[in-house]
C-alpha cells in the first residue's frame, strides 16, 4: 500500500491530527510517522487519486489544522510515496534540511494576494490618461460603435493600455505589502489576475499586515484584492525560488531565522 | 457532493478564495524527488503564460464593446469606499449584459482546466477550476458554465 504524505512536522508538535480524514472517498484515515525529531503525516494513498476539487480541498484541509499550531513543511498536492519506510527514510536522510526550513519558517504564515482589475474602473483610468483612446472612443461612440476595423484598434489600444495598468498596479500592490512581510514570492504570471504574491508574515505581524492590504484596497479603488490565508507556507517551503527539494544550500530567504 | 467548508480568508474573500487557495495547493509546497506525484494530466496547465490568448481580436472587440458603453460622467473612482462585491453588484445592476474582458481573461483559465478535465476522463464530478469564481457569476458566463 502505497503513502500519501501532506506534510512534514516536528515530532513536538502539539497536536498531530492523527485519525482525521484526509484524501479519498471515503476518506482515509490520516496517520504520523515518527523519525527521529521528525514527523510526517500521512494516510493510505487512495487507487487512482485525481487533483479534484474534494481532494485538493481534504489535502488542504489537514494542513491548515496542522498549521493552527505549529509550523507546517506543506507537500504539493499529491506526493505519494511507495510505503511508510521509504517516507522515514526521506525523513531520516533529509532531517537537517527539513528542520533548519522547520525553524526558519516557525511562528509564520503565509498570506497569498490577488488582484484583479475592476474592469470599468480601470478603463475610466484608461481613457483618463490617455488622449488618444478617448478620442478613439468618442469617435467610435458617435458612428454608433463604429467599424469592425476601428473597434479592433480601439480594443487593441485598451488591451496595451490596461496591461500596462496591470503591471505597474502589481508593483504598487506588492510595495504596499512587502514591508509588513519576511519574504516575498511571486507567482505564476497568468491573465486570472493582475498579481499573484505569497507573503511570509509572522502571526504577531498579521494584523499589521491586513492593515496595509485593507490600506492598498483604500488607495487603489480600481483593483479587487483577494486575501487567503493564514496559510501553511505552501511558497516558503524550499530557500530559494524553484529549487529542487534536497538540494538547497540554504540562506536566500530573507530574514528567516 | 460538494459541500465547501468556509475557508479561512482575511477579509474580502468568500468562495472566490477556495479557488486561489487551491491553486497553490497544485502548484506549490514541498516536492520530494524519491516520491512519485499522482498524475495532474492538464492541470498543470495553469503554468502556461495564457497572455497569448488576450491579445486576441475578440478581446479587442469585448474592450472596444465595454468602452463603448463606458459612463463617462462617472469618473474613475465612483466607488471607492463600497466592497468590491457591493461596487460589482450595481455595476451588474446597471450593464447587466456587459461580458468584461477582464473576467474572460479569467475565463479562459477555467476553460482549459475544463478541457484539460475533459481530455482526463469523462469523471462527472466537478473538478476545482471547472467552478466558476463565484464573485463573477455573471448570467451570461454561467450558461457557459452549465453546457
Amino acid at each position: 500500500m502505497s503513502t500519501y504524505v501532506y506534510g512534514i512536522t516536528a515530532a513536538t508538535h502539539p497536536s498531530l491530527p492523527e485519525g482525521t480524514g484526509g484524501v479519498g472517498d471515503p476518506p482515509r484515515e490520516v496517520r504520523v510517522l515518527k523519525e527521529g525529531a521528525l514527523a510526517a503525516v500521512v494516510s493510505d494513498a487512495p487507487e487512482g487519486l485525481r487533483p479534484k476539487r474534494r481532494e485538493l480541498l481534504a489535502h488542504q484541509n489537514v494542513l491548515s489544522g496542522i498549521g493552527e499550531e505549529g509550523c507546517v513543511l506543506p507537500m504539493r498536492f499529491g506526493s505519494v510515496a511507495p510505503d511508510d519506510k521509504a517516507v522515514a527514510g526521506v525523513l531520516a536522510e533529509r532531517a537537517e534540511h527539513y528542520a533548519e526550513r522547520l525553524g526558519a519558517l516557525e511562528g509564520r504564515v503565509e498570506y497569498n494576494i490577488k488582484a484583479t482589475h475592476v474592469e470599468e474602473a480601470v478603463l475610466h483610468h484608461v481613457m483618463a490618461e490617455n488622449p488618444e483612446i478617448r478620442a478613439l472612443a468618442e469617435s467610435n461612440r458617435q458612428a454608433g460603435g463604429g467599424s469592425y476595423e476601428s473597434k479592433i484598434q480601439l480594443g487593441e489600444l485598451v488591451a496595451a493600455a490596461v496591461k500596462g495598468k496591470e503591471a505597474e498596479d502589481a508593483t504598487v500592490l506588492e510595495r504596499a505589502l512587502e514591508k509588513e512581510a519576511d519574504a516575498v514570492s511571486v507567482g505564476p504570471e497568468s491573465t486570472g489576475w493582475l498579481a499573484n504574491v505569497s507573503f511570509l508574515v509572522k502571526r504577531e505581524s498579521a494584523e499589521r499586515f491586513l492593515t496595509a492590504v485593507e490600506q492598498a484596497r483604500g488607495r487603489l479603488p480600481h483593483l479587487d484584492v483577494r486575501v487567503n490565508g493564514p496559510l501553511p507556507p505552501y511558497s516558503f517551503v524550499e530557500p530559494g525560488p524553484a529549487e529542487p527539494a534536497g538540494t538547497a544550500a540554504g540562506g536566500t530567504d530573507a530574514g528567516a531565522g | 457532493m460538494t459541500v465547501v467548508p468556509a475557508q479561512q480568508t482575511g477579509g474580502g474573500g468568500g468562495t472566490s478564495g477556495l479557488y486561489d487557495v487551491l491553486e497553490l495547493v497544485l502548484d506549490r509546497g514541498l516536492v520530494i524527488d524519491a516520491f512519485v506525484r499522482v498524475s495532474l494530466v492538464g492541470i498543470e496547465i495553469l503554468k502556461i503564460d495564457v497572455r497569448v490568448v488576450v491579445a486576441s481580436v475578440d478581446t479587442y472587440l469585448r474592450f472596444a464593446e465595454a468602452c463603448n458603453r463606458l459612463d463617462l460622467e462617472a469618473g474613475p473612482r465612483k466607488d471607492p469606499g463600497l466592497p468590491d462585491l457591493v461596487g460589482e453588484m450595481t455595476e451588474s445592476g446597471a450593464r447587466g449584459k456587459s461580458k468584461g474582458a477582464l473576467s474572460g481573461a479569467a475565463e479562459t483559465i477555467s476553460d482549459a482546466f475544463k478541457q484539460a478535465r475533459d481530455e482526463g476522463g469523462s469523471e462527472r464530478e466537478r473538478e476545482p477550476a471547472s467552478r466558476p469564481r463565484a464573485r463573477k457569476a455573471a448570467p451570461s458566463r454561467r450558461k457557459e458554465e452549465q453546457e
